[in-house]
Parts: structure tokens; sequence; C-alpha cells
């Protein structure tokens, strides 16, 4: 099981669906919502520069276009993997499933790329199964759809 | 893991058994039965319960999810409708400004075409009035060259007529002086008589003749003016 979980999407709809998922899954216990890409950024930089890891998630899912937000969310990535420490498994979570995007997001450093639908259970059971390899940097770069 | 003491652990069954009042969300994960089988069964339906309820609302969240991506689509295509519509609406409204304009050209080519007109009208009477100057010019022409005609020919007759007369008189007058001394110097007036007299009869005859012929003459010229 996960131990802590970021979920950065600007529809709370999802924030509902992604809680009760995690929880019947049994993925994670722990589930922190955010809205907004800036001020996810905010806490990171925060985190990182207070040296706490205590707060800081074990897995960040992000969604692509996060509305109302100054940046996307491979932007976000880059900035978690390049500019505030890393140490997070991370990886997009959005309907989009555009390959040149997916370029670009395996480039800022994300390990996964998750297609959200109505069923979006059968892709966090796999997701799971391959989080050790994520943890432990090994698995490859994996579209789930 | 969290650890409750006994006495909470009863308190938490009973609750469930009379009330129907469960520990929920993650936090039932979090709890230990600590080897008690009753509070591992109360947490188990605990869980159960939890479940049951976040399947429930999983599906109802999807239900609104669903329903919130085919509002978003219809107000996409609504929106996509109007902008349709503001496309057209602006198509008509350039239709409209090239009709204006093309009226406008039309009416100004129209107040163009009704000046010409107007200018063309001045035209045909300014060259009605030189072509009737034109012909008033040529009637007074015409009316100078007969008058000068009626006078040389008037003068004509009247210098044929005085010369005549002037013959006639001549004659007249030579041949009654011849007569008149023929009678005095008592000379034979049978031959000169009736010389005289025939004279006298044909200068009369042709003198009247004359008269005759101008006034013909003159009536015909004023008949021919009127």
């Amino acid at each position: 099981m996960i131990s802590s979980i970021m979920l950065v999407d600007d529809e709370n709809l999802f924030h509902l669906v992604f809680e009760d998922a995690c929880s019947l899954l049994d993925i994670s216990l722990s589930l922190k919502t955010m809205n907004s890409a800036d001020d996810t950024e905010k806490l990171f930089k925060k985190w990182f520069n207070d040296n706490d890891a205590t707060h800081k998630p074990e897995c960040v899912f992000v969604d692509l276009n996060i509305i109302g937000s100054s940046f996307d969310g491979i932007e976000l990535i880059r900035k978690i993997n390049f500019e505030y420490g890393n140490n997070v498994v991370i990886g997009i979570i959005s309907s989009s499933n555009e390959p040149a995007e997916q370029a670009k997001a395996l480039q800022a450093g994300a390990q996964f790329w998750i297609i959200k639908s109505d069923d979006i259970e059968p892709r966090l059971e796999e997701f799971r199964k391959d989080y050790d390899g994520y943890k432990k940097r090994t698995a490859p770069f994996k579209i789930y759809n | 893991m969290i650890v409750f003491d006994n006495k909470l652990k009863k308190e938490l069954i009973t609750l469930l058994d009379e009330k129907n009042i469960a520990l929920e969300g993650n936090l039932v994960k979090m709890i230990d039965a600590d080897g008690d089988d009753d509070f591992q069964t109360y947490l188990t339906t605990c869980i159960e319960k939890d479940r049951e309820t976040r399947k429930k609302r999983l599906e109802i969240t999807k239900q609104v999810q669903n329903q919130n991506k085919e509002l978003t689509l219809l107000n996409d295509e609504n929106v996509k409708i109007m902008e349709e519509l503001q496309l057209t609406l602006r198509d008509m409204e350039d239709s409209k400004n090239h009709i204006e304009l093309q009226n406008r050209e039309l009416i100004a080519w129209k107040q163009d075409n009704e000046r010409m007109g107007l200018e063309l009208r001045d035209e045909m009477i300014k060259s009605e009035n030189a072509r009737v100057e034109a012909e008033n010019a040529k009637k007074a022409a015409e009316s100078d060259l007969d008058l000068l005609q009626k006078k040389t020919q008037t003068e004509l007759i009247g210098k044929i007529v005085m010369i005549a007369l002037y013959v006639i008189v001549g004659v007249g007058v030579s041949t009654t002086l011849m007569y008149v001394f023929s009678m005095i110097t008592n000379k034979d007036t049978q031959m000169i008589g009736s010389t005289w007299s025939n004279m006298f009869g044909i200068l009369l005859t042709n003198a009247f003749s004359i008269i005759g012929t101008i006034m013909g003459v003159k009536y015909a010229s004023e008949k021919k003016d009127e």
C-alpha cells in the first residue's frame, strides 16, 4: 500500500472518484487533493526549502491540463523532478492520449500515464501491481489505457 | 496501528448493534483488533459497510461526472453553433454593407445620369435655340436676298419701263413732229399720217402690253412671297 498520495486535478468530482477508488482498491489510505498546479508547486517548494519530508507524498498523480493554473501538469512534474528534489513517484492522470504529450511527460520525468475514464479502477489496480518498480525506479514509463 | 481499550471496543460494538452506527473511512483500516475476535468482526463489518458506501458514492459520482461531460459537450456544441451563427451574422452584415455600398454607388450613378440628362437637355435646348437662330438667320438672309432680288427686279423693270416709255414717247413725239412738220410745210401727209396712226396704235398697244406685263410680274411675285 502506498503511504500517501497527492492528486493534482482541477475537477473536484474526480477527487471523489479517485479517493473512493483508492480506498476500495486499498491503494492508499492517505490522499491529499489539490486543485491548482501553482499551489502544488508552492507546497513542494516549501517542503524542499524546509527540508521537510514528513508531509511530502509518496506518489503524485497530476492532471495534464489544470484549468486555472499558470502552467500545465507536465511543467509541474518537471519542476518537482528538477527543482524541488524529486524523490516522489510521479506521473500523469489525464483523459488525453496524445503521444506527443506523453513524450514530453517522459522527458519531464513522468513515470506513468494513466488514461482517465469511467472505468478507472482496473488501471489503478494494474498501477498498484507495478508500483514497486516505480518506487525503485526500475519500471519503465508505462501508459495505462 | 491504533489499539482501543476494551471499554471503548464494547461501546462501539453496542452502538453498531443497537443503532447501526459504525466507524467509517480509511481510519477503520488503521485500527488493530489486538486479538479481540468480536472487535475484529466489528471492524470487518465497518470496513464492509464503508466499502458499500464508497461503491455507491463512486457510482453516483461517475454518473454525475458523465452528466457533466455531456453537459460540457452540449455547451461546446452550443458555443460552436453560436460561433457559426455569429459568423453567418457577420457574413450577412458584410453582404448588407456591400449591398448598401452598391446602392450608394447606384444612387450616385443615377444622380450623375440625372445631372447628365439635365445637361443634355440644356444642350439640346441650346442646340434647338441655335438651330432656330440659324433658321431665323437663314430666313433673314433669304428675305434680304429676296428683297435685293425684288429691288433689282423692280429697278430693272423700272428701267425697262422707262426705256420703253422713252422709246414709245420718243417714237410718238418724233412721228408726231414729222406729221406736224408735213402738215405745216403742206407736204403729202397721207403716208406719214397713216404711219403716225399705225405707229401710235402700235405704241399704245405696246405700252399697255408692257404695263400689263409689269402688273402680271408684280402679281406673280406677290403670290410667290405668300
